[in-house]
């Protein structure tokens, strides 16, 4: 797939050595994934690229598991996302591994990470760059001179991990959703792509409310799923206290690259996926809605707006990787159903009542999945 | 190594073989569930009739329905054929058989997937159509579907069985009372049958006026569409006691006054020494209007030869005839205008009061038949309200006494048309309850109050007094017959039919 090219504008006509160096490495990361991309347009993937799936996925959550210790469904619902290639927002409170379990992943990936915490006083520019004014000798002489250059911000990176989202104001917030949507980042009059594979894993915590800006309907919808990380439990509390306090310094080892990820997104997207299936995932997102005709009674009461689009896609993607990962070449509807709660329970807005009344989401969509009636 | 690898025309054929393979797999499961669901189908069809049957046979407990028992079959055999006939048209599709697989065997939607993707010969697919064929044949349709009833519907189909094996086998209260409506209908109709040949009698009657039978022809047939009509005993006794009525309206009210008086006056001129007074007399009394013509001119021929005292003499045995003719007015005075016309010796005079004996011995004649009639049609209605209440006696609750005459051989509620030995009097206008030997004939008198009903039948070689609040015949006749012979003396009957009933009663008594 080829990517838009970079546009420049006169001011930046003269390239300062960083810049250069930023946008070679850039363009090259691009070019390699373009080929990969190419090359799996042109055939689907086989029984070998199957087999190296489900062998990576599995190697790659047992390593993750044997790091992050007590959160297995987040792991899952992790990757679920990763080689569905969306974005996540982890909601958990402040200590249970949030950003242990994103360092770890881009560590097993051999990807580039990028932490940005997010603050009241966190701009825009500080997330996707800026433009500065740097001293850029002349060739064949001593002189110097003054030119523009672009300074790349954290959001360049494979996997960025937005911790405390909802800490930064709305303006900063949205810096993010051109970058989360179209993988690509417009400083000034110049957009410039991402690099390839892009993940973006944002963190809130759900207790301090105060001084926080709750993320927008938008924005929410453009996280693929929504992990609760729950705290662990004494048996699994005992083992962090071994494995973390001790002398020894876990480290995960490298499972797959950049390529090959990308490589593992597309041979996930190939699953196929029976009508009646289909037919039952669109039932579900409609009963989000409280307008539709079947709708569970207490989403009619308790519901503003349904789940979008965006939840049917994320309904079918993460139900074809959770069936590789379930070592399975077909979606099933208990993949729908299980995948249901992730993908669906930040896209459900409660209505006055809902929020009046303490109703959760999670008790909604599990009404949802009990009254939707399989095929 | 190239030259060993296959083709992908070979890949593309295998993978065609494939996709037939796995639907030949799935066959044997769709034909196993296709029979599971004949039988399944055709087990529910047969619950679900024996309910419905049930419920048809427990409706007709409270609501009269001759035949629910034939309603509660036909719905039962049609709810089976048609259950049966579903279960063999509507054949489970290959999709139905994969999803049941997927269920029973929680195959995560593998067997589905793979028969919509049978076509498809992408790597994925190909590997998820082995995988699904790999598990299919795990199992078998023998040991998953399982042919023999649930116990459950065993257990229903118990509870409907005893439920309709009771419904059949208990009596059913209602159909003693469809059996009295039956009766009821058929008495109606034997009823009506024979006022419509009363009926058919009086229109072939000529001497009546067209306008006398057209009004007694409607009346008829009025109460013979009203008793159709009817839906119970009181209502048909209302209908023909209506009718009764009506008939009673056109009955001359005079008939029995202007009868005595033609006697009388008839009785009177038989008395006279004078032959042709006498025959004239005679015809009077006979009705013979040919014989009264022919008399009355041959006294005016003779009245030509007689001397002035003759005539005076035949003048005044005419105005004694007329004189005891008085209560028929119109004969009265045509006997007056005949002895004056005589006295006069005045030959047009006595034309014309012979033509005025005639008409109005002919009016006199033709009010008689009319009445007569009236009493035929009347005698019918009574014939049939006295049928029906007779059928009605034999319940306890009812309060008449029925009386069957000796020699009779009838069953309570049949009545007898004219004609077939009922004792209907063409000619004195009165009821006549006496019957010939050996004929039909039923006979009814009050009960008597506050001693309950008496019902005495015999049928003419042994006698059957039925229980309950019946009285014996021996205890009433006597009453009855001093009430009859009170009855005749006080009434204008003619002497000979007062000799009729009286020995009818004798008759009674004797036996």
């Amino acid at each position: 797939m080829a990517h838009k090219s970079e546009s420049t504008s006169p001011q930046s006509e003269v390239k300062t050595s960083n810049e250069v160096q930023f946008e070679a490495s850039n363009q090259l990361n691009t070019r390699d994934i373009s080929e990969i991309e190419d090359k799996l347009e042109t055939g689907q993937p086989d029984e070998a690229d199957i087999e190296m799936f489900m062998q990576i996925a599995q190697q790659l959550e047992s390593e993750l598991c044997s790091i992050v210790v007590g959160q297995e469904r987040v792991i899952r619902e992790l990757l679920l996302a990763l080689f569905a290639g969306g974005h996540v927002l982890l909601e958990g409170v402040p200590g249970l591994g949030k950003t242990l379990l994103v360092r770890t992943l881009s560590d097993a990936l051999e990807l580039k990470f990028a932490r940005i915490q997010f603050t009241p006083d966190l701009m825009p520019a500080d997330i996707v760059g800026t433009t500065i004014v740097t001293e850029q000798s002349e060739h064949q002489s001593t002189a110097s001179r003054r030119v523009f250059s672009f300074q790349p911000g954290p959001i360049f990176a494979n996997i960025v991990l937005a911790d405390e989202i909802n800490r930064a104001t709305p303006k900063t917030q949205s810096a993010l959703l051109e970058g989360m949507q179209e993988h690509t980042v417009s400083v000034g009059d110049t957009t410039r792509p991402l690099p390839r594979p892009f993940f973006v894993l944002a963190t809130q915590n759900p207790l301090e409310m105060e001084g926080t800006y709750p993320l927008p309907e938008a924005q929410l919808d453009r996280f693929l799923l929504k992990v609760l990380v729950r705290f662990p439990n004494a048996k699994d509390l005992l083992q962090i206290i071994d494995t973390t306090v001790g002398l020894q310094t876990l480290q995960a080892r490298q499972i797959a690259s950049g390529e090959q990820l990308i490589h593992l997104i597309n041979t996930a997207r190939a699953v196929p996926v029976a009508t009646h299936v289909k037919e039952y995932a669109i039932q579900l997102l409609l009963a989000t809605h409280p307008d539709q005709e079947d709708t569970p009674d207490p989403v009619r009461k308790y519901v503003r707006y349904g789940a979008s689009p965006r939840g049917l896609q994320a309904l079918i993607m993460t139900s074809k990787v959770r069936a590789l990962l379930e070592g399975r070449y077909n979606v099933s509807l208990e993949d729908i159903q299980t995948v249901a709660f992730p993908s669906l329970r930040h896209r459900i807005i409660l209505n006055f009542d809902g929020l009046a009344e303490g109703i959760t989401v999670e008790d909604l969509i599990e009404t949802i999945v009990e009254e939707t009636s399989t095929p | 190594m190239a030259a060993n690898a296959p083709s992908r025309y070979a890949i593309t054929l295998q993978e065609e073989h494939e996709g037939d393979k796995f639907i030949e797999n799935l066959n044997p499961w769709r034909t196993r569930l296709w029979i599971q669901q004949i039988l399944r189908w055709t087990e529910y069809g047969i619950i679900v009739s024996m309910l419905c049957a049930c419920l048809l046979l427990l409706i007709s407990r409270f609501i009269p329905w001759p035949t629910a028992s034939y309603w509660a079959f036909g719905v039962a055999a049609g709810i089976t054929l048609c259950a049966i006939a579903a279960a063999l048209w509507y054949r489970p599709s290959f999709e139905y058989s994969a999803r049941y697989i997927d269920s029973q065997h929680t195959l995560q939607d593998r067997i589905s997937t793979a028969l919509e993707l049978r076509n498809d010969s992408t790597p994925i697919s190909v590997l998820q159509r082995r995988d699904a064929l790999r598990e299919l044949r795990k199992y078998r349709p023998e040991t998953t579907i399982s042919l023999w009833p649930g116990r459950a519907r065993l257990l229903t189909f118990g509870i409907a069985t005893i439920a309709i094996a009771l419904l059949l086998l208990l009596p059913n209260p209602i159909n003693t009372y469809l059996r009295q409506q039956a009766a009821l209908q058929a008495r109606l109709n034997r009823q009506i049958a024979a006022i419509n040949r009363t009926r058919l009698a009086i229109d072939n009657q000529q001497t009546i006026s067209p306008e006398e039978r057209a009004q007694i022809d409607k009346i008829l047939r009025n109460i013979a569409a009203q008793l159709q009509q009817s839906s119970n005993q009181e209502q048909a006794q209302q209908s023909i006691a209506q009718a009764q009525s009506q008939l009673n309206q056109l009955r001359d009210q005079q008939a029995s006054q202007k009868a005595q008086g033609r006697a009388d006056a008839s009785a009177s001129l038989q008395n006279s020494s004078n032959t042709n007074v006498s025959n004239t007399g005679k015809a009077l009394a006979s009705g013979d209007s040919k014989a009264l013509s022919s008399s009355l001119q041959n006294l005016a021929s003779q009245l030509a030869h007689m001397t002035p005292a003759q005539r005076a003499q035949l003048s005044q045995q005419i105005e004694q005839a007329a004189s005891q003719g008085q209560n028929n007015p119109l004969l009265s005075s045509a006997l007056h205008q005949l002895a004056k016309a005589i006295a006069d010796n005045n030959p047009s005079e006595v034309s014309d009061a012979i033509k005025n004996l005639e008409s109005a011995a002919s009016q006199d004649s033709s009010n008689n038949t009319l009445n007569n009639s009236i009493n035929q049609a009347s005698q019918s209605l009574q014939n049939a309200a006295n049928a029906l209440a007779s059928a009605t006696d034999n319940s306890p609750s009812q309060n008449t006494t029925q009386v069957q005459a000796p020699g009779q051989n009838q069953s309570p509620g049949q009545t007898n048309a004219p004609g077939h030995g009922q004792g209907v009097s063409g000619q004195n206008g009165q009821n006549n309850t006496n019957n010939n030997a050996g004929k039909n004939e039923q006979v009814f008198v009050p009960g008597q109050t506050g001693s309950g009903t008496s019902n005495i039948s015999q049928d003419g070689s042994t006698g059957t007094v039925q229980s309950g609040n019946s009285v014996p015949f021996s205890q009433v006749i006597a009453q009855y017959s001093q009430m009859a012979h009170d009855a005749i003396q006080n009434s204008n009957i003619p002497p000979d039919l007062k000799n009729l009933i009286q020995g009818y009663f004798n008759s009674l008594e004797g036996r």
